[in-house]
């Protein structure tokens, strides 16, 4: 084996701007790999965590028909056994209790459909940190009257801090909930969407407001990360009321399910072409390489050389070039990576426009995922080590004296 | 004693109209320690004899026997080692593997062979000086002139102690002292070893060293001679 890795080791350097130019490819389809999966999952979660951290949460526990009717008769009470369960659940980080629901907006000039979201602020505020996206005016506290509304909302309805806000709507029950409310403070949300029907108003007061006294329509937990949501559900399940269910995510959006799952098909669709072109580029050079060899490859069994050893040293060379390529590339994305990743790309001008108008937050994150390597790595080996193939195929078929004569 | 035996040895190329009978019905037979030229004009047939001689190219029909074994009834991968234990190869363009030394050139065939270390580095280091160039083991076949690149063809064919070596047009790319030297050496190596020698060649100096000259035409033998050298 010493003398195969040998001969392997001193034929990549016979020709060494070929044997650059090989390892170059790879690298460039790695690192250009690298650079598309840490962005596209650097931005897809922070999507996801904006709208987890805004909205949803990892995982609710919601009465079982809320997530069908979204009506406020669909709520419930968390007792005593569901609080025990929360708390004794080491996955599960924070939990917060909200009621979700609509209601008309009115101001003096202008009425508005709006979501209300009752929370308790200090528990939101630990969670998806609220309050940095106040803009105007101040941020609520537990058993404050005021409300907190969405910029565009805001502006929408002519309204600004300190004006009244008249809220209808239909609460428990039937019914009629209505309410006048002092605007405390205006959010300027990263996420247009919400931003432009969103009211937040503390828990006691909303559950005054829809005639809930006591009850909730989702119970919200955080676990570290999305990996760990399903196994939270599954230990949650089976101790749950029957009355309730228990959701993920996903199953609570599967609007942003869908709109990622669409971003990661038409990430792998611009990989695959990236990957196709390398590809060709590297198995041009592999033609040209084998040409070149045919008469050196000819005399090799000519004197005796089995093919199954001629097969070896060339899979040795293949994987010393692949190896070179792929570690490169990794080194060579990690520092662009690990730069963005820190500093993330803030977009501006039409484009933040334009991602506004999408409902996606305009910034442009890196991930750094050990996958993100990982797999554009190993991808990139794989593809070239089946183009590598076609070296194997040469040998099998080539005829010793033809060669000789090459 | 006979080494090799030939008999009705045909090689048809099918081109896309015409078939061209390159080898056309050649009997013959060589003897151990021979040193024969086989000579001819230009597309006579005399490679492509020598190649189906070595084991390269499949003949149309006929036998080549090697120590009474009939070489084209081998498998492909049984020939392979066959050449590798039997025959030695020297080419027109010497062909040394051009990222190995010298000395590894003539040690590769031995570790095919897996001969033990030691035996395959004192056999290569008395090769190499008996075709005169041991202080040039370590050197790289691009460092060498042409006349060294043959001589280390030459001791890369011996090394593993084959029955004959096949030479097709070895003085082809010499110059006129690199040719005379490089046939001195061969002459030597068949004396010393009693290995057999067959040369394709027109070179008039390699038909005035041999002992035998076949003569090809057309695809068949027009003459064989002896000599008393």
């Amino acid at each position: 084996m010493k003398d195969y890795l040998k001969i392997a080791w001193r034929n990549l350097w016979r020709n060494s701007r070929r044997t650059l130019i090989t390892a170059a490819s790879i690298l460039f389809g790695v690192f250009f790999a690298v650079a598309m999966s840490s962005l596209q999952l650097g931005t897809l979660e922070n999507m996801i965590d904006n709208m987890v951290r805004f909205y949803s949460g990892y995982v609710q526990i919601q009465e079982k028909d809320f997530l069908d009717t979204h009506s406020v008769n669909n709520s419930f009470s968390v007792d005593d056994h569901l609080k025990t369960l929360i708390a004794s659940d080491e996955n599960i980080i924070q939990s917060t209790q909200r009621i979700e629901t609509f209601a008309l907006a009115g101001s003096e000039s202008n009425s508005f459909p709006s979501m209300i979201l009752g929370i308790i602020p200090e528990k939101e505020e630990a969670i998806s940190g609220l309050s940095k996206w106040l803009g105007e005016g101040e941020f609520i506290s537990s058993g404050s009257k005021d409300i907190l509304v969405g910029k565009v909302l805001a502006d929408n309805l002519g309204v600004s801090v300190s004006d009244s806000l008249v809220l209808i709507g239909q609460g428990y029950h039937g019914i009629s909930a209505t309410g006048i409310y002092r605007v405390a403070g205006l959010l300027d949300f990263p996420l247009p969407d919400l931003s432009k029907q969103v009211i937040y108003m503390d828990l006691a007061n909303c559950q005054e407001f829809m005639g809930l006294q006591g009850k909730i329509t989702s119970l919200v937990l955080m676990v570290h990360s999305p990996e760990e949501v399903t196994a939270a559900m599954e230990r949650l399940k089976p101790a749950l009321n029957p009355d309730l269910s228990i959701y993920s995510w996903d199953e609570i959006q599967p609007e942003l399910k869908n709109l990622i799952e669409g971003k990661v098909a038409s990430g792998k669709i611009v990989k695959g072409l990236l990957f196709m072109v390398i590809g060709f580029g590297v198995w041009a050079t592999i033609i040209m390489l084998m040409h070149e060899r045919r008469r050196e490859l000819g005399v090799m069994i000519a004197i005796g050389t089995q093919k199954f050893r001629i097969l070896i040293l060339i899979l040795i060379e293949s994987f010393f070039i692949g190896l070179i390529g792929v570690i490169s590339g990794v080194a060579a994305s990690f520092p662009l990576v690990w730069y963005f990743y820190r500093n993330p790309i803030y977009v501006t001008g039409k484009m933040e426009e334009t991602y506004r108008t999408m409902g996606f937050e305009p910034v442009l994150k890196f991930s750094m995922a050990p996958d993100i390597f990982f797999s554009p790595a190993v991808t990139v080996f794989v593809i070239f080590a089946l183009i590598s193939l076609y070296q194997f195929y040469y040998v099998l078929k080539l005829k010793t004296v033809e060669a000789l004569r090459a | 004693m006979n080494v090799i035996e030939i008999k009705d040895l045909v090689k048809i190329y099918n081109s896309s109209e015409v078939k061209v009978k390159a080898v056309n019905g050649i009997t013959v037979d060589f003897e151990e320690g021979e040193f024969t030229a086989v000579v001819g004009p230009s597309g006579s047939g005399k490679t492509t004899f020598l190649n189906m001689l070595g084991g390269l190219d499949r003949p149309t029909s006929g036998e080549v026997k090697i120590g009474g074994i009939n070489i084209w009834e081998l498998s492909s991968k049984k020939l392979i080692d066959f050449r590798m234990n039997n025959i030695g190869f020297v080419f027109q363009a010497y062909n040394l593997i051009p990222v190995l030394t010298a000395g590894e050139n003539v040690e590769f065939i031995m570790h095919l062979q897996g001969k033990p270390k030691k035996e395959r580095e004192l056999r290569t280091r008395e090769l190499l000086e008996s075709v005169g160039i041991g202080d040039r083991i370590k050197s790289r076949p691009a460092k060498l002139s042409g006349g060294q690149q043959q001589r280390v063809a030459v001791a890369r064919a011996l090394a593993s102690k084959p029955e004959f070596i096949l030479a097709d047009e070895p003085t082809a790319n010499l110059d006129s002292k690199a040719t005379t030297e490089l046939l001195e050496l061969m002459a030597e190596m068949n004396r010393k070893y009693n290995t057999t020698f067959i040369f394709a060649t027109h070179d008039q100096r390699v038909m005035d060293k041999a002992k035998r000259i076949i003569t090809i035409e057309d695809g068949k033998i027009i003459k064989d001679e002896e000599f008393d050298q």
